[in-house]
């Protein structure tokens, strides 16, 4: 076959191609589904940021940058009583830490009645995902927002909140780690003619402990996380500090609030990652 | 024995395999049992300090768990089941126990369920875009340079550090209370998480067919979008989706700082009333984020395995 | 003509290519042989700058391609077309696509991000591939295809780039006999009927002789051995592989030339290359 340059193919070569492989040339249904999505994703985008006012932004713009500047100019730095912030961050953690141990304690209690091997009966199985599903499904700073109506502002209601979405989460994630234990190991165990309580302790624990300890671990992580915002409804912990300084105009003091609860979850992560490698090596999760 | 024991002249009782064995063996658990003790005081000590630091004392205990109680009982709908379908009398009213009674405020919440829905989607749309962008910037064997695929990944850090909530609560007092700060807000965070997760997905793609272009002369932005692009896009869609989900809760929630959505009413219900529009509100928000998840993890479901057949 | 002035590459502290002068003619096929580690892959990728090198010069029909940078250096990369021993195609998508992107160095930026080709470029593609016998499997999804396949593909891709130089990475190494066979003259009928030089690197010595007009041997990154096939004897190809030299020769017997019995345990080696 002969050599043919690319400006040298003529409308006659296309034809001749497009009556061979006439496919090649574009399905004209795919073609067209694929513009027409795209189109509807551009017109969905530009209808919605019409229907969210995005004009606002232009018009706000002065007010931004005076935010903005006011965010990174940091003024009168002695006198921003930094007591208060880190016994707030201090609240926060101790708040994540008490809400993930009491979930921990709960969840473990629940997980065995929301896993099919080790709950038979199917109601309370049912009922117990169902309530383990409002836990989760209510948002942790709702649940702050409860808590505080019915026990007043104050890391007390922090603390339940991140409890109830703690135990949420671990139990359901627990009960699926109960679900996958590997049948084999404990059934070696039962042919040793061990009772229960040694089924228990050398057949089922060494395969879920790993597991449970690396979810709460991740659970504490993400407390810390959540739990600097659950102030901004009242419910204690650094959030308070931040929503006051942030009402009384303190932008640069908010500023370096949010800076150091940024320092402090990174170094959590951190350590909670080397205890992790430590203990159970990287097969917990 | 005698043959195991043939190095040294003294062999007594402490060198036979045995006793070397339990005497390590015993030495290991006094090791491990001052590691645990250590770490089990501090543990409790840690424990502690979190009562004494967060006031989770018995006497605040005693006085506020049976409010807890007392609170859920107000807020429970006192449903009657004779008038439960009750339609309105001829007052316009709904009869006290029915659902129509229970629900007045219905089209008002799902009017704004719909809006806090379209919150999340134009947010992930939105963060998904800028993600896929800053993503082959970030991840090292994409960026074009050292320095932009740091910076890249400090901004994206900063971005998934802070929570939406806080963004929204800085952009509320910016561009005005309304559905704009949230969704902005919950795109800033959206880029940051979906930015790391996609330039990790990137990180593990084949670099060959990148050098297959680059070979035909084509600029780091065809690379990208002839090489990577192809391997990864299943996983960005399938990230995108779970994305999504998230979204919802959160769009649901920056109400509570004036962002929009279903929250500003949620938040105002929550700290004005303690009767069943509180329960109203919480059911419609739990049932929506319970069908949007779902029905998108359907979605990741027929994507993988749609996937996993070719 | 590919002028090569000094050309070097370092890698950290090792040399791996050492200051390297020669002048490949145009039209000429060109083969690089060498034992693995003697720096015939990085010699072929400073040509077209996959591998950045250390010093030296390198001219193209007089003009030097190795100070190009930007839209310059990527109409150089047009120009010398590469074909890779994992033939470097983008596996998810069709084999037409992977084609046509042999022409977007052509492309505007908008029209090769929404990844709009025109029917003038499909139509050239589709040439390209029938040249190599694949156009059957235009509209296949490129990893379906088996590894013989996907070469051709590869050298269609590079083909619809028109490009002036072919450079070819161990094209033929991950292929049994039968597909190295079909990809090499492949290689050696562009080369007579297109009249492009092609530089090949290849790891068997009998391919080398059968296809090249010229071979180049290097040892560790020295060009040791430059000449036609003919002189390239026996000892002088020990020479090149040292060590290597056996395995070299034996893998030679199964490679392109087809011999009657295709043994069985050679073939097993390659697998571990």
């Amino acid at each position: 076959m002969s050599t043919l340059t690319f400006h040298a193919i003529s409308d006659a070569d296309i034809a001749a191609a497009r009556k061979r492989h006439p496919k090649a040339f574009g399905d004209p249904f795919v073609t067209t589904l694929k513009a027409a999505s795209w189109a509807f994703i551009v017109v969905y985008l530009i209808w919605s940021l019409g229907f969210f006012e995005i004009g606002k932004l232009l018009n706000a713009s002065d007010r931004a940058w005076a935010l903005m500047t006011r965010m990174v100019i940091w003024q009168d730095m002695a006198g921003w009583q930094y007591a208060n912030i880190y016994k707030g961050i201090a609240q926060t953690i101790a708040m994540a830490f008490l809400g993930t141990f009491l979930g921990t304690i709960l969840a473990l209690g629940l997980a065995f009645f929301a896993a099919r091997n080790t709950m038979p009966v199917g109601v309370i199985r049912h009922g117990v995902r169902r309530l383990l599903d409002v836990f989760r499904g209510i948002d942790q700073i709702v649940w702050g927002l409860v808590f505080v109506r019915a026990v007043g502002l104050g890391p007390l209601a922090g603390v339940l909140a991140i409890f109830i979405s703690d135990t949420g989460n671990l139990a359901k994630l627990y009960s699926e780690a109960i679900e996958n234990i590997d049948r084999k190991q404990v059934e070696g165990v039962r042919a040793t003619g061990a009772d229960t309580g040694r089924i228990i302790r050398y057949g089922y624990l060494p395969q879920i402990l790993p597991v449970f300890i690396s979810l709460s671990l991740y659970s504490f992580e993400s407390s810390t996380r959540s739990a600097t915002i659950l102030g901004l409804v009242g419910a204690g912990g650094i959030g308070m500090i931040i929503i006051e300084r942030f009402r009384a105009g303190l932008f640069d003091q908010v500023a370096f609030v949010v800076l150091n609860v940024l320092v402090v979850i990174a170094i959590i992560d951190w350590g909670s990652g080397l205890i992790r490698k430590r203990f159970i090596g990287e097969r917990g999760h | 024995m005698a043959s195991i024991t043939t190095n040294g002249p003294d062999n007594g009782a402490d060198r036979d395999p045995v006793s070397v064995f339990e005497r390590h063996r015993a030495q290991m658990i006094r090791d491990r049992m001052v590691v645990n003790v250590t770490l089990g005081l501090l543990f409790v000590a840690f424990l502690a300090w979190s009562v004494w630091i967060s006031r989770f004392t018995p006497d605040r205990l005693a006085t506020g768990i049976p409010r807890i109680f007392e609170y859920f009982g107000t807020v429970m709908p006192a449903l009657q089941w004779d008038v439960l379908f009750d339609a309105r009398n001829e007052a316009g009213r709904f009869p006290a126990g029915s659902i129509g009674y229970w629900y007045n405020d219905f089209w008002k919440y799902l009017r704004l369920i719909w809006e806090t829905i379209l919150m999340a989607l134009t947010a992930t749309i939105l963060g998904t875009g800028l993600a896929v962008v800053l993503s082959f910037l970030a991840a090292r064997n994409c960026t074009p340079y050292p320095w932009v695929g740091a910076a890249a990944r400090r901004f994206l850090e900063f971005c998934r550090g802070v929570p939406e909530i806080l963004f929204a609560l800085i952009l509320v007092f910016a561009v005005g209370i309304g559905p704009l700060a949230g969704v902005l807000a919950i795109t800033i965070h959206a880029t940051g998480a979906l930015g790391k997760l996609f330039s990790e997905v990137n990180e593990n793609a084949s670099m060959r067919p990148v050098d297959g272009i680059k070979a035909v002369g084509g600029s780091w932005f065809e690379q990208m979008r002839y090489g990577i692009l192809p391997q990864v896009l299943p996983n960005f869609t399938s990230y995108a989706l779970w994305r999504f989900e998230i979204n919802v809760r959160a769009s649901a929630v920056v109400g509570f700082v004036g962002a929009g959505g279903i929250g500003a009413e949620l938040s105002h219900t929550i700290s004005f009333y303690s009767d069943d529009r509180v329960t109203a509100v919480l059911l419609l928000v739990v049932l929506t984020v319970t069908i949007i998840d779902l029905l998108s993890e359907r979605a990741r479901h027929a994507l993988i395995g749609k996937e996993s057949l070719k | 003509m590919l002028e090569f002035k000094g050309l070097t590459k370092q890698f950290n502290d090792t040399v791996a290519v050492k200051p390297a002068t020669f002048t490949i003619p145009d039209g000429q096929m060109v083969g690089v042989i060498g034992r693995s580690g003697a720096g015939k892959s990085t010699l072929l990728r400073m040509i077209n700058r996959l591998n950045e090198p250390s010093g030296g010069q390198m001219l193209f029909q007089g003009r030097d391609v190795t100070a190009l940078k930007g839209r310059a250096l990527r109409q150089w990369r047009n120009e010398c077309a590469m074909v890779f021993q994992q033939f470097n195609l983008v596996g998810r998508l069709n084999v037409l696509t992977n084609v046509m992107s042999g022409r977007l160095f052509h492309h505007g930026f908008a029209s090769s991000m929404m990844g709009i080709f025109t029917a003038k470029e499909r139509a050239f593609a589709i040439r390209a591939l029938d040249r190599l016998g694949m156009a059957h499997v235009a509209l296949q999804q490129t990893d379906t295809l088996s590894g013989g396949q996907m070469q051709r593909v590869a050298i269609a891709r590079a083909l619809v780039q028109e490009p002036r130089i072919m450079l070819a990475d161990e094209p033929i190494a991950s292929l049994d006999p039968m597909n190295a066979k079909v990809v090499m003259d492949a290689l050696r009928a562009i080369n007579r009927e297109d009249g492009l030089t092609v530089m090949c690197n290849l790891h068997t010595l009998d391919t080398a002789r059968h296809y090249c007009d010229r071979i180049i041997g290097m040892q560790d990154g020295i060009i040791v051995f430059d000449g036609t096939p003919k002189e390239l004897t026996d000892r002088a190809a020990r020479e090149i592989y040292g060590a290597e030299a056996e395995e070299a020769f034996s893998e030679a017997m199964t490679s392109t030339t087809l011999r009657p019995q295709p043994a069985a345990q050679p073939e097993a080696r390659r697998v571990v290359n």
